[in-house]
């Protein structure tokens, strides 16, 4: 099986590399923040990176089908509204109700291309316009009230344990628990060739609505995340994470036309993101150039991927 | 039999010619404003629609030159912002007509620029013109350091503005594009290329369609287009800011879809994009008319955007 172990090289390259660029950016970091390296510090940047993270890996879902979601912001941010919201019926209470509206969505825009035979961008984007009038309609101000114990517990260590850290792992794992089931394969099988996974037994449409409502239940997360690292819910926080998250997957590899691709890789290149992002802040730049450095992160991390395939391929 | 026939052939013929579909749906939701909203019967409001889906159809219009060939070019909400801005900032420092150049060129850089990524670095055009949308409005941020200017310049004032023998400028401006594009999409050479290209980019590149020379012109043309239509709005509004072209991201996108243009590329009318943007603009000015809250207005029109997609503008199984 040439083809496989061709396939398993190029995906361990694309985790191998990002981990020397984030070796290589924490050297970096550390050199203008001596105290990265302590429970405190890691704590922060988790909080900080979780959304982006979480969003990466929903992106990925989704793209590993074949598909694309131009509506992930507008989730996000409706998750975060939802959650915010909610919090003061209950932390858990909360959680459940924006994890469910976040799976929704996806399970909505999933049927839209699943059954509709409407491409996955153009259902996606007029779903962003819808999505993002709910979450006006939920949370007209930013607002809501998250619990300050559990805001501070997130932010600060709880008992010194960084819990934004704990639910990427536990992410994480319950993603390669998936990925070893029948859905898991069939995810990759319906990304790669639709045709053939369909002649195969696979029910692609019922694997394509899975991945979106998956891809929601991962931003649904992103987006709790958010409102408990910032206190409270906005409706408008949510639109750079659509780019970003396109960025992190292309950066890890996994491929526009579907099932080539690693989620670890995607949590690794959202780090990188985050990590350059900082970077920047520390180097007395104006925030406004960091649109500017992401656009131009997102053009070279995929020109350089198309370029080193190509060789590779032929 | 007999009748079977021409019945089939007259469905196929329906769905061939979605652009028909457009105008279609536009007169009969005309028709329903005019009869169950008010204000929508007047002279007045025909202006008023006509002038302000200008600024949509302009763009759409680049649009459909770059999804006819599937492209997309999701940076025309910062071209938009883009050309308003410098014209508003250096026609403060140099005058009117040089703020207009200095606009519009380097709208046309960034379409350029596109066509670069799409072409050279092989990059999708989702992800090209998302990004390079990205650099613009962070340089923007950076070059008006958060603030942008405002500016009275008499020629864009009046373009926006001002009617010929009762008819908005805006809207000749508009019909002058469209029958340019029809021309270059419908009759010239570069027309039949871009079909090809949006059809079959292997087998047109096979069969010497000039790939480069057809991108250039598309996402050229597109973010030419989108820069006019950003001063057309510096007119209409006397003032820049740096969010002003975000409603038209989707809207423009949609505009070519409910027009009958495939967003697969290769099948659709310019004329069609036309009806599109009116439509749209029409259902935006029927829920503001309804003084429904913002975050109803959206979802409503995300909602009849999603609905009239389903309608008439899903792609054939393949």
């Amino acid at each position: 099986m040439p083809d496989a172990l061709a396939g398993r090289l190029r995906g361990n390259l694309d985790v191998v590399g990002l981990g020397a660029l984030i070796v290589v950016l924490l050297a970096a970091y550390s050199h203008y923040d001596s105290t990265l390296f302590t429970p405190a510090s890691i704590t922060i940047l988790s909080a900080q990176f979780l959304p982006l993270i979480l969003a990466a890996m929903g992106q990925s879902a989704v793209m590993l089908t074949g598909g694309i979601d131009l509506s992930l912001g507008s989730v996000l941010a409706l998750a975060m509204a939802v959650f915010a919201v909610t919090a003061d019926h209950g932390v858990p209470l909360a959680a459940v109700c924006a994890l469910a509206v976040a799976a929704a969505t996806g399970a909505v825009n999933g049927t839209l291309v699943a059954f509709a035979g409407l491409p996955p961008i153009i259902v996606t984007l007029a779903a962003s316009f819808l999505w993002g009038g709910v979450t006006l309609i939920v949370l007209p101000q930013p607002g809501g009230s998250v619990p300050s114990g559990l805001v501070k517990a997130y932010n600060d260590g709880w008992n010194g344990v960084a819990l934004p850290l704990v639910v990427v792992v536990a992410v994480l794992v319950v993603w390669k628990l998936v990925k070893t089931t029948r859905f898991g394969l069939s995810l990759y099988a319906v990304g790669g060739n639709e045709h053939g996974a369909y002649a195969s037994g696979v029910k692609t449409r019922t694997v394509k609505i899975s991945a979106y409502a998956l891809a929601g239940v991962f931003v649904g997360l992103a987006g709790i995340g958010l409102a408990v690292q910032t206190g409270s819910g906005d409706a408008t926080i949510g639109a750079p994470y659509t780019l970003n998250s396109i960025a992190a997957s292309v950066l890890a590899g996994v491929s526009f036309f579907g099932g080539v691709g690693q989620m670890r890789a995607a949590v690794l290149a959202a780090l990188v993101i985050g990590l350059l992002t900082n970077l920047l802040l520390f180097t007395g730049l104006s925030p406004f150039y960091q649109l500017i450095l992401q656009g131009v992160v997102l053009i070279v991390a995929i020109t350089v991927k198309t370029f080193a395939t190509r060789e590779r391929t032929e | 039999m007999m009748t079977a026939l021409p019945r089939t052939a007259g469905l196929r013929a329906l769905r061939d010619h979605r652009a028909a579909w457009a105008f279609g749906v536009l007169l009969v939701t005309w028709a329903a404003a005019i009869l169950f909203a008010n204000g929508f019967d007047s002279v007045s409001s025909v202006r008023y629609l006509t002038q302000t889906a200008s600024f949509l159809g302009i763009i759409a219009i680049g649009q459909t030159l770059v999804v006819m060939m599937s492209g997309i070019d999701l940076s025309v909400s910062s071209v938009v912002a883009l050309s308003a801005v410098v014209c508003a900032q250096v026609s403060a420092g140099h005058g009117g007509a040089a703020g207009i150049l200095v606009g519009l060129a380097v709208s046309l850089l960034v379409g350029l620029v596109n066509a670069v990524g799409v072409l050279w670095l092989r990059v999708p055009p989702m992800v090209m013109t998302l990004a390079t949308g990205t650099i613009v409005a962070g340089s923007l941020l950076v070059y008006t350091n958060g603030s942008p200017k405002s500016a009275k310049i008499g020629l864009l004032d009046s373009l926006a503005n001002d009617r010929v023998a009762g008819i908005p400028l805006a809207f000749v401006l508009w019909l002058a594009i469209t029958a340019v594009a029809v021309w270059l999409l419908h009759a010239s050479r570069v027309g039949r290329y871009v079909f090809a290209l949006g059809t079959s980019q292997e087998a047109s590149r096979a069969s010497g369609v000039p790939l480069g020379v057809t991108t250039f012109i598309a996402y050229g043309a597109c973010a030419l287009l989108a820069g006019v239509a950003g001063l057309v709005l510096l007119g209409f509004t006397a003032t820049s800011s740096l969010t002003m072209g975000n409603p038209y991201q989707l809207l423009s996108i949609a505009s070519v879809v409910l027009g009958g243009t495939s967003i697969l590329g290769g099948r659709g009318h310019v004329l069609g994009t036309v009806a599109g943007a009116l439509l749209l603009t029409l259902l935006t000015a029927l829920l503001t008319a309804w003084n429904l809250s913002e975050g109803v207005r959206q979802m409503t029109l995300g909602l009849l955007i999603i609905a009239l997609l389903l309608a008439y503008a899903r792609e054939r199984r393949t």
